[in-house]
């Protein structure tokens, strides 16, 4: 029997991927800035309303986590060094970790800019093992970014991404099939992707804590408590996940928001808000080089109640004038507001050659 | 459990439930059916796949009453191929299953009944009837509509709500993937007012149209915020209902196309369907050229050439070209049942409307192609 295959002729056992660049953002910062290497950097806006979009393993010592509001980081970390993100530079970095897995398999799915899951199943032969190719990466990216990666490696994107979280930063963690139930088993059920505070919180007041207690659950019990859901923990709490690697998603949208300092109200205030978040969604629409016909408004009020507004044209949005003309239109539409607004956005969708059928099938505007 | 029954019945109860099991399931008791002979001679059969459960009950002599868990596929397939007119005698035991059929004998494994999942219906305040015929009629007129785009699940099912129509009562039923939208309109049942706006889900549909089939007179319907049941008489249909809010569809209904073409639905069905043969591409499209009552339908082939086809109508606006996808007109004309067909049209980029007349309880939107 070959290697990873199945004696019946059933699905070979995959070979999945998970790697994650360390703290990327901050550590990019840190690369290029020496003066901010082994000190606390937070990557993100260090005004009142900024959160923090990364940081580095020092800040991290003092609790500052990602998506966590500057003004809490700043005050479990009094000496934390606010830097500015370099979106652009992030992207080249990314481009050429992107570059490093394309020398392994076709088949990458990215997450983000700095996270990936790679199927590796179809040329793990040429190069040894799954674990040869993440260690292989992982020395490229040292080698051509000066950036370091944790990887995971297992079965299935559930434990790959778990397991790349294992042995951070720079380190590796292998699970193979045989140990896949046993090392889910021993976790808090609050690691498995997919199981949020909300989620972990109810779990534990049931009971559960560890992906131990998930599995002593049968499927019915989990179907009463949970609902649709509980076919993944089910499955997740034995190891199992089928999702296979996708590659190549398509952008469904393009787009930039702002957040205001201060809770604006009024028309000619949000217009101007609202034409720097054009400014930024056009240029990114300009680089990719999109045609779309859909141009949504989002609009996020001061008590986070959130909604979208969109308009689809007959004929793609050529210019900057229209999709901004668009955009003002709509939200002149929404006036008077009932609230002050913390958040405005607007993306393009209903790209040529994506959701439209060749030939220019024309959609409602619904 | 021991119970007895026969071939036929057991095969039409197994047909009736099979369908909701998933061909591939990574939770192997979702693959089973649920048995249970209960003493006053009824043998139930549930399946689920979490988000719909099917349940039919039919008649059988019990000796033992209890319940197990059998593949759903397997029994299904054991009970076609089993000699027609035999008793099929089940018994369960053991963690096993033993089917005797004549000289056949089949034991198979099951999986304990404790451990199927059944969906928990909650309260289902609201509660009307409707004649097989109109929920026939509601589902076939819409359902080709329904999206499969999973990105956009909200449009993944038949949309109902009650609304009022020139003053009058009504239920709604719309479905739409974004390039068109059907709509029927029919009286509102009594018991339906105050109904909370549901989007029934694509499997749901197809599974309930299945057993409509097979029933006359009237369907029980009870409904929640986020259930749905139908009951059919012997069959039960029970589904979770798309947790999502179906958008505004009423501003995609043009109210102001002042363009009116009207012709026969049978011969422009089949001259769009003739025209269409030569066209090359995934989505075929149609163009159409409208003149004073003279229509003609055309499509251009780079690699297979041309064709055209003139069809009778009565135009009399300004002279314009339009194109649509020939798969979408052909499933709208398709259920056109009257022998005229309105086509209300404003320009080649606009949403057109078409219906039977101003009368009839079914309305279509479509948007054009650019050709």
């Amino acid at each position: 029997m070959a290697d990873g295959q199945d004696s019946d002729g059933a699905a070979p056992v995959r070979r999945i991927i998970h790697v994650d660049m360390d703290a990327f953002y901050a550590s990019v910062e840190q690369r290029d800035d020496p003066a901010l290497r082994g000190k606390p950097v937070a990557v993100g806006g260090g005004s009142m309303r900024g959160v923090v979009a990364a940081a580095s393993y020092e800040a991290r010592a003092f609790g500052v986590r990602s998506a966590m509001a500057s003004v809490t980081a700043k005050r479990r970390c009094p000496d934390l060094l606010f830097v500015k993100p370099r979106f652009d530079v992030y992207k080249a970095v990314s481009a050429q970790i992107r570059d490093v897995f394309a020398e392994y398999t076709e088949l990458i799915e990215p997450l983000s800019l700095d996270e990936a899951y790679l199927d590796v199943t179809d040329t793990v032969g040429a190069h040894g093992s799954a674990t040869a190719i993440a260690q292989a990466i992982r020395a490229a990216i040292r080698e051509r970014t000066g950036l370091t990666a944790s990887a995971g490696v297992s079965y299935n994107k559930f434990i790959a991404k778990i397991a790349s979280d294992q042995n951070k930063p720079d380190g590796i963690c292998v699970i193979p099939p045989k140990r896949g139930p046993d090392f889910v088993a021993t976790l808090p059920v609050s690691r498995f992707h997919g199981i949020g505070p909300v989620t972990a919180a109810k779990m534990a007041r049931l009971g559960i804590e560890t992906g131990a207690d998930l599995r002593a659950r049968p499927l019915a019990w989990l179907q009463a408590e949970f609902g649709k859901s509980a076919g993944y923990y089910h499955g997740a709490a034995r190891g199992q996940d089928d999702r296979p690697v996708r590659p190549n998603r398509a952008h469904k949208s393009v787009g930039a928001e702002r957040t205001f300092e201060t809770d604006l109200i009024d028309l000619p205030d949000l217009l101007a808000k609202l034409d720097i978040a054009i400014d930024a969604a056009w240029t990114r629409v300009e680089r990719a080089g999109l045609r779309g016909r859909t141009v949504t408004l989002k609009v996020k009020f001061a008590d986070f109640r959130q909604i979208t507004r969109a308009r689809s044209f007959a004929a793609p949005v050529a210019s900057r004038a229209e999709f901004a003309g668009a955009g003002a239109a709509l939200l002149s539409a929404l006036m008077p507001l009932p609230l002050g607004v913390r958040l405005i956005g607007l993306t393009l969708s209903g790209f040529e050659g994506a959701d439209v059928p060749a030939g220019g099938q024309l959609g409602l505007a619904l | 459990m021991k119970a007895t029954i026969e071939r036929a019945t057991l095969l039409k109860c197994l047909s009736h439930v099979q369908s909701v099991v998933e061909r591939r399931n990574t939770i192997p008791i979702l693959s089973n059916v649920l048995i249970e002979a209960s003493a006053d001679g009824a043998l139930k059969l549930m399946a689920t796949d979490l988000d719909l459960q099917v349940v039919d009950t039919a008649a059988a002599t019990v000796d033992t009453p209890g319940a197990t868990t059998v593949s759903a596929h397997t029994l299904f397939d054991i009970a076609r191929k089993l000699p027609e007119g035999s008793q099929v005698q089940i018994t369960a035991a053991d963690g096993k299953m033993l089917i005797v059929a004549g000289r056949a004998r089949f034991n198979l494994s099951t999986l304990p009944r404790d451990d199927f999942p059944v969906i928990a219906e909650g309260e289902l305040p609201t509660k009307f009837e409707l004649p097989c015929a109109t929920l026939k009629q509601i589902i076939d007129k819409t359902r080709f509509a329904i999206s499969t785009e999973e990105t956009r699940y909200y449009l993944n099912g038949i949309f109902l709500h009650v609304a009022e129509a020139d003053g009058t009562p009504v239920l709604k039923a719309a479905a739409t993937d974004g390039h068109r939208l059907a709509r029927v309109t029919v009286p509102r049942p009594e018991g339906a007012e105050g109904m909370p706006d549901v989007i029934v889900p694509r499997k749901c549909v197809a599974e309930l149209r299945k057993l409509l089939d097979e029933v006359d007179g009237t369907i029980e319907v009870s409904l929640s915020p986020t259930k749905i049941r139908f009951d059919l008489g012997t069959a039960i249909l029970t589904s979770k209902l798309i947790d999502g809010t179906f958008p505004d569809y009423s501003r995609v209904i043009p109210t102001g196309n002042d363009k009116l073409l009207k012709l026969d639905p049978k011969s422009f069905m089949q001259g769009v369907d003739r025209v269409a043969t030569i066209a090359s591409e995934k989505t075929r499209a149609v163009k159409m050229a409208l003149e004073r009552d003279r229509i003609t339908l055309s499509v251009t082939s780079p690699e297979n050439g041309t064709a055209a086809e003139e069809v009778p109508g009565a135009y009399t606006s300004t002279e314009f070209e339009i194109g649509f996808n020939a798969r979408y007109l052909m499933d709208i004309l398709g259920q056109i049942e009257g022998d005229s067909v309105e086509v209300h049209l404003a320009d080649a980029a606009a949403p057109t409307l078409i219906r039977e007349n101003d009368t009839a309880p079914a309305l279509y939107v479509l948007m054009p192609m650019r050709v």
